[in-house]
Order: structure tokens, then C-alpha cells, then sequence
């Protein structure tokens, strides 16, 4: 390479490696251990927050509440929340917020239940359900890339979806779907059919966001759309990814709704939407995106089903679990404010020591 | 001005119009590989529009861009990024959330050997690895690659971003660095820092085109000035033959301009 000169005669060296006036300082920095304790505190607070809970009640609900039987109880009843609340958190995550999800469920079992009803087959049923919460995601995601607000298409799909459940239900819930008890009511070596669906969905997703480079873009469109964009990445084609994500997700929870209570019903209870947030905020996944993980979704979604549990157990109101779980996003939140602050203050008092370029 | 090598980007009696105002008047620019070309001048002077064009965001009205000799028709960014010139944006180049290997690999990620990469499976441990050696080359001292961005200081970000873009255009030819205010919202020490690096990656070769309005590192890190005056181009000097008093001058129009051939 020749070496290219300015006009005054500055003389450029080319890039040679060995040629290097400053060799780069290789001093690998590792986090000090109380700043890698607060990330940890952070990432991991819902899951102290749960074995808090978990050892409260084993004391305070004693003795009914720490067995085996209690606990696939409350996997069980947390399963459903913890359906819904993935698809929710995938799409916030991507940066998506998806309302349509109470009635893409809704339109889901009640096709499904439409065509058990006419003896077409169980794997018919379930494909369809699955196919409508796919097609709706695509159109929510094809809407929304027109520019139109994210959450008034998916008010508008929700409005769609329910409607054209009830027209195709004829208003009514369709009764005596027992075949699908089987991912209903069975249990599994002694594990409802639900708290394996939502685990193996869990799994699946986790795996998909965390490791796999769709995924990784997945989260880094929802956290700096931008950014990705800049890259060279079509970042709306992860935006649709999110809304396909969130609408299956609810066409499963619909079908796993019905195969529950072996009813298909068109009505869409918006409720489900506002108790899988709770779980989702409760896991800390920020509303702005690109940050959050399925565990603690799912560790938030057992959250709400233990409090609900234990105060059952000790015959109180549920009205009163409602109120405990306010109050622990509330404080979640605090804490979780209060950590990134002492996190950065910390990082940029040691910041001024550790960057230096070695040419001070 | 005779120059030995081919300029890595060349742009030739460059003309922009909005309308009836002429942002750009026969601009010539040109930044050789591993030069550090300072674009300076008073607000709307021009700057803005001529970055723009290199990085593709605008089409000129009338004028030429060469990179590396071959005459090239920007149509949007994506093109420029393709023939190697990366613009080095501020606050938008990063993803707060995720690590510092991750943001510096997104885009060309690493994938696993075996049926896992076909599956789209990152090699997490590879892309550190390679993130690390790409800072170590440009002698930056960071943070554990797996801190998260959000958790940098204001220099540690700006020196990730513009690694981000130096590795980016670091392929078999040198590429062009398009530098936009980088020390702007930096403090003393976080601006020597990414001077620091500036020159280190001129070092290697990689051509860098700076546009800013501050002159103490205008003359710490350019080798060569342009100098932009209401859309024309009043001085080009190499650094070493200029100095601040001048500069203002040919910044406020109180100097002539050092081509008399283009009448103001």
C-alpha cells in the first residue's frame, strides 16, 4: 500500500499491524463484583421476589400451602396468564403493543369449536385456531408498517376478530368440545396438560430470543429500530415477526381456554389483556422495548397465581390479592429505578479509571 | 495538488439545489485513505448537505462521487454502506439493552457450525471474541463485551459506535468514516479519548471525513481542512499550515477565499 501524503507533506502511515506507534492496551475489563451483584439483583429481582412470597405463605398457610398438590395447582392456574402474558411480552419486547389479543383468542377456539362441532377432526381444529392467530398477526404487522399506530389497528382487529367470532358462533358458546381434554384437563405424569403447553412455549420462545440471531434482531428492532435499520436490516420485517408472535401465542391460550372449560365462547373478556400486563410489568420488561426476558414472565404470571393461592388458602378476599399485587409492581418498579441509578452512578465513577486509551 | 494514491471518496464540482437556493456550488472533495479530513463552516454553510450526499441521504443536483476511482450513483443510504462509507450517527447507532458484542455484531452475526447455525443459532462466545479483537485493534480499552450499552459513560458509547462503524468498513478495501459532531456531548476527557481513536483508525488506513463546529479538535485531529462558505468551498489547507485565527476567518467570510476562481 502506498503511502498517501496531504498536501503539506503530513505523512499517513498506512495500516500495518506491527507498524502500530500505540499497541493496543489489552486489559480485558471485568465488572467489580457489587456493580455485577446489582445487574444480577436487577435481571433477577421477580425471582427473590417469588421465593419471598413462596417462603411467606409456607409459613403464613401452613400447612396446606408448601405441597406438591399446591404447587401444580398454582402452575396450573398461572399457566394460562403465562400463554397470553408471552405473547404480550414478544410483542412489547419488539415494541409492539398488541390489544387484539382477547379476540384473535375468541375467534380462535371458536372456530376450532365451530369445526369439532361439525366432527371434522381434533388436528383440523387446533391447525386452523393456530393459522388464525398467525394470519391476524400478519395483518396487524402489514397495518401497522403503513405507519398507522401500532395500538389503535390492533383495537381495531380486536374489534374485528370478536365480532367475527360471535357471527360465526352465532352468539352462543359452543358446548361439549371434550376432545380436547386432552390438552385440557389431563395431566401428564402428574402435571396438567396447560402447565406443559405454557412450558414448552416458554422454552421455545426463550431459546428463540436469546440465541438465535432473528431473535437477537428481534429484540434489538423493539429497543432501537433505528439503529437495526441502519445496519442494513429490514427492521419491519421483525416489527411483523412481533405482532405474528403475539397474535399465536393468543390463538394458543384461546385454544387452551376452550380445551379447559370444553366450551368454545366468543366473548372476548379484554381482562386477560390487563392480567398478563401485570405479569409482563411485574417481570420488569420496560414498555419501551428491547428489553426483558420470558423466565421472569413466567415467574412474574406465578406471581399473581400464588398471591391468589395463598390468600385463598387463608380464606381471604381475592379483592385483597389484587391490591398486594399493585402495590409489589409499584414497588418493583421503585426498586428496579433505584437500582439503575446506583448501577450508572457507580459505572461512571469507575468509568474515568477504566477506559483509558493509554494515550493520556 | 498532485496525489499519489486514489482518494477513497471523491466528489467533483458537486451542485445541490432546494428549490431557489443553492446549498452547494461546485463543491470538489476529496479524503485520501487514512486521512482525517475536518469539513468546517458557519451554520448553513453547507456541511450538513455535502455529508448528506456522501452518505447517500441526498442526491446531488449535478457533480460526480468516485469511491476508490469508480463513479457511483447513490440512490439511498444502503448504497453507500455497500461501497464502504459509514455515517457515524450520535445517539441512534446503538441498542441500549444489549452488550457491547451484540450491538457491535448486529448485521453480520456469527452463526453456529452444524444443523444449530442453520437453525439461526449465534455463536455468542465467537462474536465476543471477534468484538474484543476488533477493539483491541483499535486500541480501545473497554468494558467486558457483555456489559450492556446503557451502562456506558458518554465516551465509552461514542468510542462503541464509532468501533461499530470502523469495523464495519474495514473490509478488503479501506472504507470512509462520515463523522457528524462526535464530541459533541462529550466532556474533556471522553473528547481525547475518541480524538484518540479518530487518529488511530486514520492509522489503519480508514479515510474519515469530520464534520464539527469545534476548532481545538479540528486542528488536534484533521490532517486536512476544508473550509465551506455559503455553499462554496473557500479554503482546503492541510492543518499544518493554517491556524485558528484563519480559519475564522475563512469560516466568517472575513478571508478570501483561496480560489479566486469562483467569484463571490
Amino acid at each position: 500500500m502506498t503511502l498517501p501524503t496531504g498536501t503539506s507533506g503530513t505523512v499517513v502511515p498506512s495500516s500495518d499491524g506491527a507498524a502500530e506507534p500505540h499497541p493496543a492496551p489489552a486489559a480485558h475489563e471485568r465488572d467489580s463484583a457489587s456493580v455485577r451483584w446489582l445487574i444480577f439483583v436487577r435481571d433477577r429481582g421477580i425471582f427473590v421476589l417469588w421465593i419471598l412470597l413462596l417462603l411467606l405463605f409456607s409459613v403464613w398457610a401452613a400447612p396446606y400451602f408448601a405441597q406438591v398438590k399446591n404447587a401444580i395447582l398454582i402452575a396450573n392456574a398461572a399457566s394460562l396468564t403465562a400463554i397470553f402474558a408471552a405473547g404480550v411480552a414478544v410483542g412489547i419486547i419488539c415494541g409492539v403493543l398488541d390489544l387484539s389479543i382477547p379476540g384473535v383468542a375468541a375467534l380462535a377456539s371458536c372456530v376450532c369449536g365451530l369445526l369439532l362441532h361439525h366432527h371434522q377432526p381434533v388436528w383440523m381444529g387446533l391447525l386452523l385456531g393456530l393459522l388464525i392467530g398467525v394470519v391476524v398477526g400478519l395483518v396487524n404487522g402489514l397495518i401497522s408498517l403503513r405507519g398507522f399506530n401500532p395500538i389503535i389497528v390492533t383495537i381495531g382487529t380486536l374489534s374485528i376478530t370478536s365480532a367475527v367470532a360471535a357471527i360465526i358462533a352465532g352468539g352462543y358458546t359452543i358446548p361439549g368440545l371434550t376432545q380436547l381434554k386432552f390438552m385440557g384437563t389431563r395431566r401428564y405424569d402428574g402435571v396438567p396438560a396447560p402447565v406443559w403447553i405454557a412450558a414448552a412455549l416458554f422454552v421455545i420462545l426463550t431459546v428463540f430470543l436469546t440465541q438465535t440471531r432473528e431473535g437477537i434482531r428481534l429484540m434489538a428492532v423493539g429497543g432501537n429500530a433505528e439503529a437495526v435499520r441502519r445496519s442494513g436490516i429490514h427492521s419491519n420485517r421483525y416489527k411483523v415477526v412481533g405482532f405474528v408472535i403475539s397474535s399465536f401465542c393468543a390463538a394458543l391460550a384461546g385454544l387452551v381456554t376452550t380445551a379447559l372449560v370444553t366450551e368454545a365462547s366468543p366473548a372476548a373478556s379484554p381482562g386477560v389483556i390487563f392480567t398478563a400486563l401485570t405479569a409482563v410489568a411485574l417481570a420488569g420488561v420496560s414498555l419501551g422495548g428491547g428489553r426483558g426476558s420470558l423466565p421472569r414472565v413466567a415467574v412474574g404470571a406465578l406471581v399473581l397465581a400464588t398471591i391468589s393461592n395463598g390468600l385463598t388458602i387463608k380464606g381471604i378476599d381475592p379483592y385483597w390479592g389484587t391490591g398486594v399485587t399493585g402495590v409489589l409492581l409499584l414497588g418493583s418498579l421503585s426498586l428496579e429505578r433505584w437500582i439503575s441509578m446506583t448501577v450508572s452512578n457507580r459505572l461512571i465513577a469507575t468509568a474515568q479509571a477504566s477506559v483509558h486509551t493509554g494515550t493520556r | 495538488m498532485a496525489h499519489p494514491a486514489v482518494p477513497a471518496l471523491e466528489l467533483h464540482g458537486v451542485d445541490m439545489h432546494y428549490g431557489y437556493v443553492r446549498a452547494l456550488d461546485a463543491v470538489d472533495f476529496h479524503v485520501q485513505p487514512g486521512e482525517v479530513v475536518a469539513l468546517v463552516g458557519d451554520n448553513g454553510a453547507g456541511k450538513s448537505t455535502l455529508l448528506k450526499i456522501m452518505s447517500g441521504a441526498l442526491r446531488p443536483t449535478a457533480g460526480t462521487i468516485r469511491v476508490h476511482g469508480q463513479e457511483v450513483h447513490f440512490h439511498s443510504p444502503t448504497d453507500s454502506t455497500r461501497a464502504g462509507i459509514q455515517m457515524v450517527y450520535q445517539d441512534l447507532a446503538l441498542v441500549d439493552a444489549q452488550d457491547i458484542a451484540t450491538n457491535l455484531a448486529i448485521g453480520r452475526e456469527i452463526l453456529r457450525k452444524g444443523p444449530l447455525g442453520w437453525l439461526g443459532f449465534v455463536d455468542k462466545k465467537a462474536q465476543r471474541k471477534r468484538s474484543q479483537g476488533e477493539l483491541d485493534r483499535l486500541g480501545v480499552r473497554s468494558p467486558a463485551m457483555t456489559r450492556p450499552v446503557e451502562m456506558l459513560s458518554g465516551g465509552q458509547r461514542q468510542v462503541v459506535a464509532l468501533a461499530r462503524s470502523a469495523s464495519r468498513v474495514t473490509g478488503e478495501t479501506n472504507g470512509v468514516l462520515l463523522l457528524d459532531e462526535p464530541t459533541a456531548a462529550l466532556g474533556y476527557e471522553q473528547t481525547k479519548q475518541v480524538e484518540a481513536l479518530i487518529a488511530r483508525m486514520a492509522r489503519q488506513g480508514i479515510a474519515s471525513v469530520l464534520v464539527t463546529h469545534n476548532l481545538p479538535l479540528v486542528i488536534e485531529v484533521a490532517s486536512r481542512i476544508v473550509v465551506l462558505n455559503r455553499g462554496r468551498k473557500v479554503a482546503d489547507v492541510a492543518t499544518a499550515q493554517t491556524d485558528n485565527d484563519q480559519l475564522v476567518g475563512w469560516i466568517t467570510g472575513a478571508r478570501p477565499s483561496m480560489f479566486p476562481t469562483s467569484p463571490i
